[in-house]
């Protein structure tokens, strides 16, 4: 056996910290105790983020080791493997090791006084596993092996090795040099070199931060001695945080859960996972769930409740609904069900509910997220979704990747990670655009710091400029696409060309048409968009946008190019009988439920005075000052929830929830059409129960029962029985999801033995559910940018159906922007782009004039963009915040700001800011980063007052609840004005 | 194997107990008997006696850590943190609150070496972990000078090597105890050498002044506490006359010069 190592690849790693959570969960270290860490830093000058993953280097001269004053040595090296390791029992705790490594690479545990570090997994290395943080990488940035063997591939991938032996003490751990890059960043002739005074974000590694772990310890099982839980049996899964769904393995001892994670048999995922997937050990194991019924005695918003029974809990919460239907009708209750619940409570159980008790008022959180880009695709497309998968014949074989207000890297990091090695492999050309230097950015070959709130410009002057030239897939265009002509008459007719979009977006108008040549001529371009384009009043527009212009580039209905913002859901949609629905007598008050504020507090439309909620809407919705304040105005709320968090406070009745492998669900919508099936595995703590059985009990409490059915409990026969029956998802039975070991199948299948299809919409082929030889699920059969139809649905919302430029109301530059004809407190206009009758808003295209609101936020002093979005990979919303670790990595709120205008405000990196809209004011730590806008702050969403660990008010107490796209009532979260100022 | 640490709860308990024990015996000195009172009476001078015993005990782990001997150097480890408190508490009441003289200061540095050591284990454990991925600037690429710098010193410490201990790799020695016994003078310039090289390597310049000469200070003051106690038993031993200052001699001496 040769010399081992670890080889790290700085050109593949993006920070996601999945190694970190990887080694805790291994080898069972708890807070403050570390074998390695990934490191964020960034050029101080440039704002270019770089990630060190930071582990023992087994030098061949450790420092360590001779630093050790104990005889014999409490640390060795192995004279055959090359590895360094402490020895525990050897080990007194004197700390001379760890002063000693010049890498700062030696871990301590301040709770056993000794050494840990690194020692490349033996146990895993005797079964014949690698490293436990090479195993899990989703960025395939950690190889393990044979140092010559590493080194021999390296130097087959051209790849330069960094060299960082200042001290000659031989470092065997291999770094793989980044590979050069544009935006006048330095490279040496080893390739990119880290900055010599690289920024890193000071709150993270403040005290402070770790000091709230010390009361108690983490739950099981960090800190327990691994040998005695050896796993005896491993059941396939996925996880269930966030929009990549996926795959995992759960591996038990008895009843316990002692380890997730990847599904290394998954042929798409390749055993890859976040430090999300990982934490499920600690969603499981965690003393903050909320484990009784709570019924609430206090006054509202002060969270004092008593534990009662389940029975007495849903009598009680039934009998008030019966008074409220009596009351104010069955309109008057809303239901918002987040995407925690899962998609089959979502569209199975609660659907069903809603259906049978006769309200149109049912959301989840796709007005704050997505809703912009599922009009856009239906309009367009026909369905919601793009049909590519992440497979190395189609998202893999493209010729160029531009990611536009998509930070994949964090939000979705395992897709990211295979887009980034296809990238590496295939010297694939990437873009990224976007307001802040993002973890997807620093992977890219250009990054272009788009103004907030203007993409569509971008969008629109690109496109000018490829009908301009004619660069554009004529074929595809004639034979495909329906109005395209109207629209490049459109473009050019309002002069948006690449000039015109310079001064509106901030970037120059050579880089707008280099960078559409590059798009038209690629082999298959893959345009990311996700929720930079969505969460805007322009969000449809925009989506459409940069839809057209993928569709003139040939871009839609190939391997290797679409447009892809994010999940394409599935159609899951239970249905009561036609003849056991109530009738629902009133539209639904808006599609968002910013938009139920006004039917709640003054009951216009009409009144909405019960919610059953699920998620944390007192932190998740928009104007969190007008949210509380109309929940104070309910006569009923109940709460279904994994945590007890802001919602809780104010609700008459909390539920505990059972979450993943505690209920049996199915996985989150994703990228790649996947149907992820996740078995119940475990029992949920205390009295916990799965949202599926709290809403049929409740069915059943209403009459229900005969619909609702007990044997329904059962997620997987309600899966079967009224989930599934159409032509997209006949074929995921449960038989066919649990016939392969890694529980998912991809969509559509119209039969249980269908093939599953690797790329939708390819010429030649039929689209599901349509007939015969229609390529595209649109009422033409083609793409369309504009019809007649289209333009009359455009018109009914004051816009039309070719995407005209505007921006947000609260912007810098005095840009066009929307006034709204109608509040939320009337049903006059009805949204045309809704498939259930729902209460819209008119709106119509105004240009600046003085005195307007951006002007008058600027007068007073309101002069910095405020961008708000998800925090890095480790945290997800609220439920996050809950786990230990998630809150170690990325600890508090932070806002994020540009030297030169933290310089200009007096503040320092570290020191708490207060940010301060036209809607409220919070409180954050400032993060100094030259990685943004020097005209834009970032403050992500997430946090929360009554989290355990780092509570901060919620981002949404500076959004508004008024300023959403008349077209899909999405909310602008993406630029409002602020001000910024030491707290 | 199981580690014999005496974890921060125990260690907590046990300087509370040993506090416990010396505020109610000061509390209520003034009730006993005068024998109380005087360090030399043969009560006290028991206490002296066996404190001191102990306070040897807990040397004992400096030695067998450093040569490999006496077992578990963790369990000795432990045994130092239990004989220094519990001695520390039996010195403590051998001095009858007796401090007007020098040997008072051999009192202090003794509780100052328990409250530092204390302080080291349940504070500074918190820096030292908190130590982990501080020094990222050493992935940065190197300065030719340093290396240069670093290159002699090595070729210097194998050199050395060959005299000091023949056949070992400069890689992976280090002194121990027996080095300085056998070969002072080669040991002492080895470890100048290492400490030339540690401070290129920033050793200690890398971590706060605490936690980088808490140990350091520890070890000193220890070692002048031991110097100072022999010198404290030689002078009320051989030196009575002098110790009293012409006043009684009522403890046991062997001389009374």
């Amino acid at each position: 056996m040769g010399k081992l190592a670890l080889m790290i690849d700085l050109e593949r790693c993006f920070g996601c910290k999945s190694c970190e959570a990887a080694c805790k969960q291994e080898h069972r270290l708890g807070p403050g105790q570390y074998r390695n860490k990934v490191v964020w830093l960034g050029d101080a000058s440039t704002g270019a983020p770089d990630f060190l993953t930071l582990t023992c280097q087994h030098c061949e001269r450790p420092a360590c080791l001779r630093a050790c004053p104990v005889h014999p040595k409490a640390i060795t090296k192995d004279p055959e493997t090359g590895v360094v390791e402490v020895h525990e029992s050897l080990c007194t705790g004197c700390g001379e090791c760890v002063m000693a490594c010049p890498y700062s690479a030696m871990g301590y545990d301040a709770q056993g006084h000794h050494s840990v570090k690194c020692d490349l997994c033996p146990e895993r290395r005797e079964r014949g596993l690698d490293p436990a943080c090479a195993e899990i990488c989703p960025g395939y940035a950690i190889s393990f092996g044979d140092r010559e063997n590493l080194l021999e591939k390296a130097h087959e991938e051209g790849r330069h090795l960094r060299d960082h032996d200042h001290f000659l003490l031989k470092p065997q751990t291999i770094y793989l040099e980044k590979i050069g890059r544009e935006n006048g960043r330095a490279n040496s002739a080893d390739g990119l070199s880290l900055s010599e005074k690289p920024s890193r974000p000071r709150f993270v590694d403040s005290p402070a931060a770790s000091d709230v772990f010390e009361e108690k310890g983490p739950a099981f099982p960090y800190l327990h001695d691994k040998k005695t839980f050896e796993a005896d049996r491993v059941v396939p899964g996925g996880c269930n945080f966030c929009f990549n769904c996926c795959s995992a393995k759960f591996h038990f001892q008895g009843d316990k859960l002692i380890n997730v994670t990847g599904n290394d048999e998954d042929p798409a995922l390749n055993g890859k996972i976040c430090p999300k997937a990982q934490f499920t050990l600690q969603l499981h194991h965690n003393e903050h769930r909320l484990e009784y019924p709570l019924k609430r005695v206090g006054r509202r918003g002060d969270g004092e409740f008593e534990r009662i029974s389940w029975d007495q809990a849903l009598d009680e919460i039934a009998a008030k609904l019966e008074v409220l239907r009596e009351k104010w009708g069955t309109e008057a209750l809303a239901l918002f069900v987040g995407t925690r619940t899962g998609l089959i409570t979502q569209k199975g159980y609660v659907r069903l509910f809603s259906q049978m008790w006769g309200t149109p008022n049912l959301q989840g959180t796709d007005p704050f997220c997505a809703a912009g880009k599922v009009v856009a695709y239906e309009v367009t497309h026909g369905i919601n979704g793009n049909g590519n998968s992440y497979t190395p014949e189609d998202i893999g074989s493209a010729g160029m990747y531009l990611y536009i207000g998509d930070n994949q890297a964090e939000t979705r990091p395992v897709y990211f990670g295979k887009v980034n090695d296809w990238r590496i492999r295939n010297k694939t050309k990437m873009v990224v655009v976007d307001p802040r230097y993002t973890a997807t950015a620093a992977k890219a070959d250009k990054w272009l710091a788009i103004r907030p709130g203007t993409d569509m410009a971008l969008g629109l002057a690109m496109a000018h400029h490829i009908l301009s030239e004619n660069m554009h897939d004529a074929r595809f265009c004639d034979e495909w696409v329906l109005g395209w002509e109207r629209w490049r008459d459109f473009i050019i007719s309002k002069g948006y060309s690449p000039d015109w979009a310079e001064a509106v977006t901030g970037i120059g108008a050579d880089d707008i048409r280099a960078l559409s040549e590059d798009v038209a001529r690629a082999d298959g371009c893959v345009i990311f968009g996700s929720r930079g384009l969505n969460q805007h009043t322009n969000s449809v527009q925009t989506n459409r946008t940069f839809m057209f212009l993928a569709a003139i580039t040939g871009n839609w209905g190939r391997k290797g190019g679409a447009y892809v913002n994010m999940t394409a859901g599935p159609p899951i949609a239970a249905n009561a009988p036609e003849e056991r629905r109530a009738e629902i007598r009133k539209p639904m008050v808006r599609r968002s439920p910013a938009g139920w504020l006004s039917a709640m507090r003054e009951g216009k439309p009409y009144p909405v005075k019960g919610l059953i909620t699920c998620n944390n809407p007192l932190a998740q919705w928009p104007g969190q000052d007008d949210a509380r304040a109309a929940f104070q105005a309910l006569d009923l709320i109940v709460h279904i929830e994994l945590f007890a968090n802001e919602t809780s406070a104010y609700a008459d009745y909390v539920l505990p929830a059972a979450g993943g492998i505690e209920k049996g669900e199915l996985g989150r919508t994703n990228d790649d059409r996947r149907i992820v099936w996740i078995d119940k595995m475990i029992d949920p703590p205390g009295e916990a129960k799965p949202d599926g059985w709290i809403w049929t009990e409740l069915g059943r409490r209403l009459g229900f029962g005969d619909v609702m059915k007990e044997e329904y409990k059962d997620p997987g026969k309600f899966w079967d029985e009224m989930c599934i029956d159409n032509d997209f998802l006949r074929g995921v039975t449960q038989k066919r999801l649990h016939s392969v070991p890694w529980r998912w199948v991809r969509f559509p299948v119209a039969s249980e033995d269908a093939p599953e299809q690797e790329t939708l919409y390819l010429e030649g082929t039929t689209a599901t559910g349509q007939p015969e030889g229609k390529r595209f699920p649109t009422p033409s059969g083609r793409l369309e940018f504009w019809t007649e139809e289209l333009e009359e649905k455009f018109a009914k919302v004051g816009l039309s159906a070719l995407p005209e430029f505007y921006s947000e109301k609260e912007n810098l530059l005095g840009l066009p922007y929307l006034e709204y004809e109608h509040e939320d407190d009337d049903l006059e206009i009805i949204s045309p782009f809704s498939k259930t009758p729902t209460g819209s808003r008119t709106a119509r295209i105004v240009q600046p004039e003085e005195g307007n609101i951006g002007d008058a936020l600027r007068r007073e002093g309101f002069e910095t963009t405020l961008i708000t979005g998800r925090p890095p990979a480790p945290h997800f919303h609220s439920w996050t915040h809950y786990f230990w670790q998630a809150q170690e990595m990325w600890p508090d709120l932070y806002c994020e700001i540009h030297p030169r205008k933290a310089e200009a405000l007096g503040i320092e990196d570290g020191e708490k800011v207060r940010v301060e809209t036209a809607h409220g004011a919070i409180e954050a730590m400032a993060w100094v980063n030259a990685g943004i806008r020097e005209d834009s702050v970032y403050v992500p969403i997430g946090w929360g007052e009554r989290q355990p660990y780092h509570p901060w008010r919620s981002v949404n107490f500076l959004t508004d609840i008024a300023q959403r796209d008349p077209a899909s009532d999405q909310t602008n979260l993406k630029s409002l004005l602020c001000r910024i100022s030491k707290a | 194997m199981r580690r014999l640490d005496i974890g921060d709860r125990l260690l907590a308990y046990l300087v509370f107990a040993a506090a416990v024990v010396l505020v109610t015996f000061f509390a209520f000195q003034h009730k006993l008997s005068r024998e109380w009172h005087l360090p030399g009476s043969p009560t006290l001078y028991l206490f002296g006696v066996a404190g001191t015993i102990l306070l040897c005990v807990s040397v004992v782990f400096v030695i067998t850590k450093r040569t490999g001997t006496g077992g578990s150097p963790l369990g000795w480890f432990s045994a130092h943190v239990v004989t220094a408190t519990l001695g520390t508490v039996l010195v403590t009441i051998h001095s009858g609150g007796f401090l007007r003289y020098a040997p008072a200061l051999l009192l202090v540095a003794l509780l100052f070496l328990v409250i530092l050591g204390v302080w080291a284990r349940v504070r500074l454990s918190k820096d030292m972990a908190a130590t982990f991925a501080t020094r990222d600037e050493s992935f940065s690429p190197p300065r030719s000078e340093d290396r240069e710098q670093l290159a002699r010193l090595i070729e210097e410490k194998e050199s050395l090597l060959s005299r000091l201990e023949p056949g070992a790799s400069e890689g992976t020695f280090s002194p121990m105890l027996k080095h300085w016994f056998l070969k002072p003078g080669v040991t002492l310039a080895y470890a100048r050498l290492i400490g030339r090289e540690n401070k290129l390597l920033g050793v200690r310049s890398s971590v706060s002044t605490a936690q980088a000469y808490w140990r350091l200070v520890h070890i000193v003051l220890a070692f002048a506490f031991v110097l100072g106690m022999l010198g404290h038993v030689i002078t009320v031993t051989f030196f009575a006359g002098y110790v009293s200052g012409g006043g009684e001699i009522y403890w046991w001496h062997l001389t009374k010069w």
